[in-house]
């Protein structure tokens, strides 16, 4: 890496900050609609960088609907996105007590139940999380929602979540990939393996990083470390920094790779904001609780 | 730049505004639970499907398409072309997605027969990462070297649009603003069996445009709605103008992604996806007749019967083979 850490790690921000929008959101490509989730992630890492929780002012101008913080005006609210804005809640120190209605919801929220299937390999009594209402459990929603509400009990005690929080985890186990890791929603189709992916692996460990004596959490750890060598996009490896935070691997490696790789696009830094927010995050050092840490 | 050709969402807003006014038609329609407008529809008396000859990735595809493009009479002057790959997921020796060489051409060919812009855009319903993707599949060199402007549709801004005929029974879905922005739109498809719908074509290459940031990934929504009500309420909508399907090397087998590499050695085109649908689905040994999707799009988008497609570059007994299906989808194949 060229670029003096500190440095990069300031331009990131200088950048993220000049494709803000003027209501304070973040769209995914700079100049577009405000969206939940690279706003979310742009809020964490700034407050991050700037030693101090989210700035949640712009979470609480969001537009609602039933409680759920609503991305695109006429869609469905997207599951995922919610739980991850609750998370993002959760970082500052004032933020549990604006959430109780989302946390309702996201605990009220269940996936479709589908009859058994001997195409597909799971276990379809157990409702986790979909992306939008009326469909399937999916990895990266119940990871989501799994992980904010590990960090919402820990506060206090919410007998509602703890069925929830069983049966995601229970659904989480039984999604994971036979050699470890997930894709994003099962692992085995028509009697084939499917091969799991570093950004979903990397998510569901952020919300089993309490079960790591589970031997399919350790191995998905070590296909992590495997896979991650040959991936080459900010996002995956900034979630895969962020999820060996958490469970306290160095990784710097990884750290130097992604450094490397954000300076060499930042003609193009603008046109992935997401990942940019979430390299940041990854990036930087820290000075308050981690986000993500259970 | 010509103001005459209506973009897809000027089209789609005159569609929801004549559709407003024909409502107690609408009803009337439903009532005989035919779950389009006819009269917003009209299939081709005829179809022009081309095959063309190509031998391997090294060939120059911008020449092969521009002959296409010529050969089926497309007029792109001024337009702006949208191409729609199929780009769902990477992995080492896997023939998974359009080749990039193929987009490229097909970039190529369309601004020398004057496009005034030329976009790529797709938004995998696997990968959710794009940037691996584009990296990984080599589209964003090739796209680099020729100066084309590549749109994620998973994470582009979208509008609510009105489906434009209602098999899902969903009266509109999040479609990206550039799509909905461009005025010509090409499915540009991998040729692959499919282990749910039979083929991934033209018309199953539009799940595509269903953005993941909104539905998720994959995109459950569509697979609940019903894949082949899906199918084709959103070719209803988008109405893709040009086909141009990747068959030099195709898949058969556990399609769309486990499936095992077939040569075929071609390239096809035509202007009526769905007939460009329904040749390729004869190349492989299946039935058109028998998808559920076909059957439907026969109905009122195009053409599925063989006496009403006009063949033009190679004729289809050249390559005329029998693909691997997964054993559910053997009703599938035509009878010999």
């Amino acid at each position: 890496m060229s670029t003096d850490p500190a440095r990069l790690r300031s331009a990131i921000r200088e950048a993220l900050l000049e494709s803000r929008n003027r209501d304070g959101t973040w769209p995914y490509v700079s100049g577009k609609q405000a969206r939940l989730e690279p706003t979310c992630w742009a809020l964490l890492a700034l407050g991050r960088a700037g030693g101090r929780g989210p700035d949640l002012e712009v979470l609480e101008r969001w537009q609602r609907r039933d409680h759920w913080l609503i991305d695109v005006d006429g869609a469905p609210p997207n599951q995922a996105f919610n739980g991850f804005a609750a998370l993002t809640y959760l970082a500052h120190p004032d933020g549990r007590k604006q959430i109780s209605l989302l946390a309702e919801r996201i605990i009220a929220t269940k996936a479709v139940r589908f009859p058994p299937s001997n195409l597909i390999r799971l276990d379809s009594s157990l409702q986790g999380w979909s992306w939008v209402d009326g469909t399937a459990s999916w990895v990266e929603p119940t990871a989501w929602c799994l992980l904010f509400l590990k960090q919402y009990v820990k506060a206090g005690s919410v007998p509602a979540a703890a069925e929830r929080i069983s049966v995601g985890d229970r659904l989480l186990l039984d999604r994971a990939c036979t050699d470890g890791g997930w894709n994003y929603g099962n692992s085995q189709v028509f009697g084939k393996d499917l091969w799991p992916y570093v950004p979903t692996t990397a998510l569901a460990l952020m919300a089993m990083q309490d079960r790591r004596s589970e031997p399919i959490v350790q191995r998905s750890l070590e296909q992590l470390q495997e896979d991650v060598a040959s991936e080459r996009s900010m996002s995956a490896l900034a979630l895969t920094i962020i999820c060996s935070r958490v469970f306290g691997i160095p990784q710097v490696q990884v750290q130097r790779d992604l450094a490397a790789l954000v300076e060499r696009n930042q003609s193009r830094w603008s046109d992935n904001l997401l990942g940019l927010a979430m390299a940041l995050y990854a990036l930087e050092p820290g000075r308050g609780p981690d986000a993500f840490a259970l | 730049m010509p103001t005459d050709h209506p973009s897809l969402l000027s089209r789609l807003t005159r569609r929801g505004f004549v559709a407003s006014l024909a409502a107690p038609v609408l009803i009337a329609g439903c009532r005989q639970n035919r779950p389009y407008d006819a009269r917003r529809f009209t299939v081709p008396a005829r179809s022009a499907v081309g095959l063309f000859a190509v031998s391997s990735y090294a060939t120059d595809f911008a020449d092969v398409i521009a002959r296409g493009l010529s050969e089926l009479g497309v007029n792109l002057a001024g337009r702006r072309v949208f191409l729609k790959p199929n780009m769902v997921e990477y992995e080492r020796d896997t023939i998974i997605n359009t080749h990039p060489s193929v987009v490229a051409g097909a970039a190529i060919a369309c601004r020398r027969a004057g496009a005034a812009e030329v976009v790529v855009g797709e938004g995998p319903g696997h990968r959710r990462d794009i940037e691996y993707l584009l990296a990984a599949t080599g589209l964003d060199d090739h796209l680099r070297e020729e100066r084309v402007r590549f749109v994620d549709l998973n994470h582009d801004d979208v509008r609510m649009t009105p489906l434009a005929s209602s098999f899902t029974k969903q009266p509109a879905l999040a479609l990206p603003v550039e799509l909905l922005k461009s005025d010509f739109v090409i499915s540009m498809p991998k040729l692959k069996t499919h282990h749910w719908a039979g083929l991934t074509c033209s018309m199953k290459n539009l799940f595509g445009t269903v953005p993941g940031a909104v539905y998720g990934w994959p995109k459950n929504v569509l697979h609940l709605y019903g894949i082949p009500n899906s199918i084709v309420d959103l070719t209803a909508t988008v109405r893709p103008q040009l086909a141009i399907v990747d068959a030099v090397t195709a898949m058969e087998g556990d399609g769309p992604i486990m499936g095992r590499p077939r040569a075929l050695g071609f390239i096809a085109m035509g202007t009526d996806p769905v007939a460009v649908d329904a040749t390729c689905a004869r190349v492989i040994g299946l039935d058109p007749g028998r998808m559920e999707y076909l059957r439907q799009a026969a109905r009122f988008l195009g053409n599925i019967d063989a006496g009403r497609i006009d063949q033009r570059g190679e004729p289809l007994s050249r390559y005329a083979t029998r693909f691997e299906v997964v054993a559910a989808l053997e009703y599938l194949r035509q009878q010999t």
